[in-house]
């Protein structure tokens, strides 16, 4: 019998002791992972071994995460990678679009959110393509959110959200069809982790909603999974650079 | 010192001139008939020099004394910037020094562990040191993100926000069984909103709750009183817990600071820290009126400019 092949992750971080820890909780986890300490090292390896997904960390010598990622995107090859770095307001964020990063994460994080993250990032990831995490514009029927511009329109009219309810729905359009929680929507849009998180989460859910007309009854773009978080439910197209 | 003396000669410049003049118009001019006119005419130079040296002298004088007082107040600030920065490194350490012996000991009580339940106690114990630490950096980075984030500038609904909060702070489970009292000025008329950031004035205000309700216990009262002061939203947190002592209420605004009372609760010590930060970013004021002998208790008071249509 054929067993299932085992897929392939390439860690890239400079601190052995991270490395190393969480090495051998990923192949616990069913992968095969390699190993590199800096971004040119990383670059090596991702030529030579093709992974299926790089876990990239932003401070290391000699070439750092975002440097590499950046000549991994130019030479064209679209591995899906997450970065261990925090985006936080607007400057950074305009950076991260360029970078083309799947999803980020910040340290310290628990192994078990990065398994969770590995695991949807390959879920939604499309061979050798772009991910709606490089996309500047993102349309969904009659929403279309330009991330570059941060403006949002519905049937060709501008709305005006709050810039945090608009990083919340372009969080959620990246990552469609995917339950996000509430705590891991306050670490990716607020950074921060908040003493009222979920009602922070849901004042913002609600005001999107009340813009774009979406009945929570009957969503067609935000829906509500119990007890978990938000998952956005219509399918999302994107233009990309 | 230096310029200080050429302001005084530079000042004295007119005297001088003035002098020169009403002497070359009294020695050399006599001859002329309108002798008397132009004796007069070199005196008021003479005084109208004398006026200008004397003004110019004073305000000399001034200059060098503020920008002394200055140099003063700038010397002593820097002082007081060294000795908080060694304060909080100090704090800092001690912070740490905490959870990382509680990690080095669960960890070699893993090792030596002789059977399951002493394993999974151990191993209960290295969480508790992490989560401490996590708040701690968690709460340090919100503190330096403060600096550079950018605000939010919305109108928003104080007492609503204040609601939401109190629900938040009584859903933890360390103040389960706990009700804050809310007294809302809201009559004859409506309360204003405040423009600013809703998130970081909710954190503001959970810092606040969250402390009044650790620091009580549930025979004390603690109370939240929001009205319109003098073009202001006023909202006090109040409480009938044991107080301040006198020489911690003005440190314990202070990073990592952590009063008399408060080093056997569990916190990052940052709390009070971010509240005033945020409070200042919103242009705000923060206070504390505290006592322990007679009716102890303890009111912070925040103040936020209010907007106008």
């Amino acid at each position: 019998m054929l067993m299932p092949t085992r897929q392939t992750l390439l860690l890239v971080d400079d601190d052995p002791s991270i490395t190393s820890g969480l090495a051998a909780f990923l192949e616990r986890a069913g992968f095969d992972v390699t190993i590199a300490a800096d971004g040119e090292s990383a670059l090596q390896k991702h030529a030579q071994s093709h992974p299926d997904l790089i876990i990239l960390d932003v401070l290391m010598p000699r070439l750092d995460g975002r440097e590499t990622l950046r000549r991994l995107r130019r030479a064209g090859h679209w591995t899906p990678t997450i970065l261990l770095t925090q985006v936080g307001e607007s400057t950074e964020r305009a950076l991260a679009l360029e970078e083309g990063a799947d999803d980020y994460l910040n340290k310290p994080f628990d192994p078990h959110e990065l398994l969770a993250r590995i695991r949807a990032v390959l879920r939604r990831s499309r061979p050798g393509q772009p991910s709606l995490s490089a996309a500047w514009i993102l349309s969904s029927g009659n929403l279309l959110l330009d991330r570059r511009a941060r403006r949002l329109l519905l049937d060709g009219k501008t709305l005006n959200p709050t810039p945090k309810a608009f990083t919340l729905l372009e969080y959620l359009m990246t990552h469609p069809d995917e339950c996000i929680t509430r705590q891991r929507l306050l670490d990716a849009v607020w950074g921060w982790e908040f003493p009222s998180g979920a009602r922070t989460v849901d004042t913002r859910i609600a005001e999107l909603r009340r813009m774009l007309g979406d009945d929570p009854n009957h969503p067609t773009f935000i829906e509500t999974v119990a007890g978990e978080g938000y998952r956005f439910a219509a399918q999302v197209s994107s233009n990309l650079p | 010192m230096k310029s200080t003396s050429r302001l005084i000669l530079i000042s004295l410049l007119p005297v001088f001139i003035g002098s020169l003049a009403s002497w070359v118009m009294a020695t050399w001019w006599t001859n002329v008939p309108v002798l008397l006119f132009r004796l007069d005419l070199a005196m008021l130079t003479f005084l109208t020099g004398l006026l200008v040296s004397f003004l110019a002298g004073a305000a000399s004088f001034a200059l060098f004394f503020t920008s002394r007082r200055h140099i003063r107040h700038l010397v002593k600030a820097n002082i007081e910037h060294e000795e908080s920065r060694r304060r909080f490194i100090r704090h800092l350490d001690h912070e740490l020094k905490n959870p990382l012996t509680g990690l080095q000991a669960a960890l070699a009580n893993i090792n030596s562990a002789t059977n399951q339940q002493e394993r999974q106690l151990s191993i209960e114990n290295a969480r508790i040191s992490i989560d401490r630490l996590t708040r701690l950096l968690g709460d340090l980075r919100k503190l330096s993100e403060l600096e550079h984030r950018p605000l939010e500038q919305l109108p928003v609904d104080v007492a609503s926000l204040l609601e939401e909060m109190v629900e938040a702070a009584c859903s933890l489970p360390a103040h389960a069984d706990r009700k804050v009292n809310l007294l809302f000025s809201r009559v004859p008329w409506p309360l204003s909103p405040v423009t600013g950031d809703r998130d970081l004035l909710g954190l503001a205000f959970f810092n606040l709750l969250d402390n009044a309700l650790k620091f009580t216990s549930s025979a004390d009262i603690v109370e939240v009183r929001l009205f319109e002061q003098d073009r202001q939203m006023v909202i006090e947190v109040a409480d009938t817990g044991c107080g301040i002592p006198v020489e911690d209420t003005t440190r314990i605004f202070e990073e990592l600071y952590r009063g008399a009372n408060a080093r056997s609760i569990p916190g990052s010590g940052l709390g009070l820290a971010l509240v005033r930060r945020i409070v200042m970013l919103h242009d705000g004021y923060i206070a504390v009126r505290s006592q322990q002998s007679s009716s102890p208790g303890t009111v912070f008071t925040l103040r936020l400019p209010l907007t106008y249509p």
